[in-house]
């Protein structure tokens, strides 16, 4: 972006907004909000929005170290297997090996962010690419949760476990506070500290950040180990929401959360991006199914409505930004 | 630069002994008496089977005691060229590698034979072929003497590539899990995995291009599961079967033509346009089919059930797509544009190529790939699922990958894809062959995946030092 020479005014503050990735896309689900709303009453109600917030917590939590890692040019395929892992992990601890819940909701947490750490772990160390390493370990922690729990599944928790997947608080949905806390420290975190700095440096060129003396290895096992622990924690809400543990739980949300994050914005070749983006992007994805589902199109054809628009948005971000750049 | 032209090192008597070990294998072979019987036919090695009791034949007695002999001959042969500065290093060693599973075949086969269990040439069968296949080799190796003796020997360089690293692989499972359980090496086995999992190979044959240009398309499955849905339906509804084969080949070029043109010209990566079509093509497969399954195709439509002179046909698709695409990709000039572009781009763009017209074709050839790759699914069982294969486009980008294709573009073969593809598969059904729980399965397979991944990595650091 060029600078300018002057103070920018107010309307050229706006107009810049505007024609930003995230402004550019919020109108884009603007349009689509109000497109339903007139289709069907049922959708713009504060007691849909609110479930619809509920459902949309796991992608939602996972979106944001993914933000994080695709900026810095990686990706975690792994974040559905290891939902399902600490799942399992939370489940057995706590009726096989007869752990408190308490205690099998942290090691299943745990476990979680440590199979975020051995993605890391390889990377950083080993060197392989991100692609390949979780790719590997799709499979592989999918395997362990399968292996774990021999395809049965664990029910009967007691009541207070499902306060955070299915209670309120304030008449929000618990969970719903954990993603907007989330958010707002994360966006921050991404937009005005060091390391967020430091995690478009790596982006935008690798090397130039190693020899900048940034700390490289360090930050990228960070982050990894940040998306394992946060699937970890949204494994452990999603179990709470629908009050059973099975082995296939998060299966191909890595795709969802994917799309989410580059439908925000976020270039997949790393260097640019942002959480608020992403979190548009998570949004307009939910209320595009509800809506969708709600004006009675059936739930299989939504899915193609989404992939359509992923296409289209990034079709029209990449139409806007060249004019921008251009002019 | 001289030293690398040096003459070739002048072949020694010992280089001979190849050739004349391979003619006592073959024509020992054709003298035994369960090979020479015209009056069960020409492939009488895959049909006889026979037990002890019922050896009318008296095979046992009429020289098999040779076979071993002669694998221990590879065995040793193999192993010492290996060794030899000069030898054909990386053949020698396949060439031991095979005497050995012929040898620990043989043995697992008296051992059966003695208890009264062996199914005579059904256990024999492959082995047969492998010492047939090895004797050539042998020949190979002493006509193609290594042309630039390297000063020192290092054992690292056997590995040299991927292919060699997932070929050892193959063999050192098919060692130990024939070991363990005999039943594996079966033919009927062998070929079963083959066949069965064929198009999963040539579908990766495909993705090795377009990863090698840089690009990756994860909505194969989706499509694969479309284009099989629309072939059968089309025979179903009176279509002559070629046609039937050809539309799928035809519609996939057209989605590969959308891919591409979104891909080369909008400038949208081509990841996020195959995620975005991977949720369309799959929604447009659900609301078109409604989870009906297609039954009743005419028997003339099962073009995977077919065995062209007792081979399956899926086997000789892969094999020929493998080779061809192999051929095309290393010396057509638009093969080795692939890799230019995959590699660097931008000098890619400064010698004359167009990306655009490259991502096109590459996007088109793979449609084209998954279209063959979905044919080949679609006419495997009598009944085509409605849903396609869970997880398809994993299982072609893992082939791709575990082969040796960089998934930054650039480096990749046709034939290390089509080999780790038979590798993932016969890792599968070793695991049930060797009792592993079947929960446990995908566990194995993502370490081993990563076992392959961990030895490519290890060896490009060597060759770099």
């Amino acid at each position: 972006m060029q600078s300018a020479p002057r103070n920018p005014t107010v309307v050229e503050k706006l107009r810049r907004y505007l024609i930003s990735q995230e402004g550019v896309l919020f109108l884009i689900m603007l349009v689509a909000v109000l497109f339903l709303a007139t289709r069907t009453d049922k959708f713009l109600t504060v007691d849909n929005l609110l479930q619809q917030g509920r459902f949309m917590t796991e992608v939602g939590l996972i979106a944001i170290p993914m933000t994080y890692i695709i900026i810095t040019g990686g990706i975690d395929l792994s974040v559905g297997s290891i939902m399902g892992l600490t799942a399992i992990v939370l489940g057995w601890s706590w009726q096989e090996l007869g752990f408190p819940l308490e205690l099998a909701i942290v090691t299943g947490v745990l476990s979680g962010t440590l199979a975020g750490f051995v993605n890391g772990l390889f990377i950083v160390r080993v060197g392989v690419p991100p692609l390949i390493m979780t790719l590997a370990t799709l499979a592989l922690f999918r395997g362990l949760a399968e292996g774990i729990s021999q395809a049965r599944s664990a029910r009967g928790y007691p009541e207070w476990f499902f306060e955070l997947g299915q209670g309120e608080v304030l008449g929000i949905p618990t969970q719903l506070w954990l993603v907007i806390v989330s958010v707002i420290i994360f966006a921050i975190v991404l937009a005005r500290t060091q390391l967020g700095r430091a995690l478009y440096a790596i982006g935008n060129n690798e090397t130039g950040a190693r020899f900048s003396g940034l700390r490289v290895n360090r930050y990228l096992l960070l982050i990894y180990s940040f998306s394992g622990f946060m699937s970890g924690l949204a494994g452990y809400i999603f179990v709470s929401r629908v009050s059973t543990t099975r082995s296939d739980m998060g299966t191909g949300i890595e795709l969802d959360v994917i799309a989410a994050v580059v439908l925000g914005g976020t270039s997949i070749f790393g260097g640019t991006g942002s959480v608020v983006g992403t979190m548009i992007g998570v949004v307009l994805i939910q209320l595009l199914k509800n809506g969708l589902a709600l004006s009675g199109v059936t739930s299989d054809a939504t899915i193609v409505v989404i992939g359509s628009v992923l296409i289209f948005a990034i079709l029209v971000n990449n139409f806007v930004q060249l004019r921008r750049d251009g002019s | 630069m001289n030293k690398d032209k040096a003459a070739p090192t002048p072949r020694r008597p010992l280089d001979f002994l190849g050739i004349a070990l391979a003619v006592v294998i073959i024509g020992t072979y054709f003298l035994l008496p369960f090979v020479i019987q015209p009056e069960r036919g020409p492939s009488t090695v895959a049909v006889l089977t026979e037990s002890k009791k019922a050896n009318e034949l008296g095979i046992f007695k009429t020289g098999i005691e040779i076979v071993p002999l002669a694998a221990l001959g590879m065995l040793l042969l193999g192993a010492w060229n290996a060794l030899v500065p000069g030898a054909a290093r990386a053949i020698s060693l396949l060439l031991a590698l095979a005497g050995l599973v012929a040898l620990v075949y043989y043995i697992n086969f008296f051992r059966d034979y003695a208890a009264e269990q062996a199914d005579f040439i059904s256990q024999m069968g492959i082995a047969f072929w492998i010492m047939l296949g090895a004797s050539a080799v042998a020949v190979l190796q002493v006509l193609i003497p290594r042309a630039v003796p390297t000063p020192r020997y290092r054992p690292a360089k056997l590995f040299g590539n991927q292919e060699s690293v997932i070929l050892f692989g193959l063999l050192l499972l098919v060692i130990v899990v024939g070991l363990a359980n005999p039943r594996y090496l079966q033919e009927r086995n062998i070929s079963d995995n083959l066949a069965g999992n064929a198009y999963i190979a040539v579908a990766a044959l495909g993705m090795t291009m377009v990863i090698v240009t840089g690009n990756i398309d994860i909505s194969v499955g989706s499509l694969v599961g479309l284009l099989a849905v629309a072939s059968g339906r089309l025979v179903v509804a009176g279509l002559p079967a070629p046609l039937a084969w050809l539309t799928p080949l035809v519609v996939g070029a057209g989605f590969g033509a959308l891919i591409g043109f979104l891909v080369a010209y909008m400038r949208i990566p081509s990841i996020v346009v195959t995620l975005g079509m991977l949720s369309i093509i799959k929604g447009i497969l659900i609301i078109w089919v409604q989870g009906e399954r297609v039954t009743d195709m005419p028997a003339d439509y099962f073009l995977s059930q077919m065995r062209p002179l007792g081979i399956p046909m899926p086997i000789i698709i892969m094999v020929l797509l493998t080779i061809g695409v192999a051929l095309w990709m290393r010396y057509s000039a638009t093969g080795r544009a692939f890799y230019a572009l995959g590699g660097n781009a931008e000098a890619a763009r400064l010698s004359g190529l167009s990306r655009r017209r490259l991502v096109m074709t590459v996007f088109i050839l793979n449609g084209v790939f998954v279209g063959v790759a979905s044919v080949m699914y679609s006419t495997q069982f009598n009944i085509i699922q409605a849903t396609p294969p869970p997880a398809l486009e994993l299982s072609v980008i893992t082939a791709s990958v575990v082969g040796g294709v960089s998934i930054l573009g650039g480096t990749g073969t046709a034939i290390g894809s089509t080999m780790a593809t038979l590798l993932l598969n016969f890792i599968r059904s070793a695991m049930i062959f060797i009792n592993i729980s079947p929960f446990w399965l995908k566990a194995v397979q993502g370490l081993l995946i990563l076992v392959t991944v961990l030895a490519d990595l290890l060896r490009r650091r060597r060759q770099r030092l």
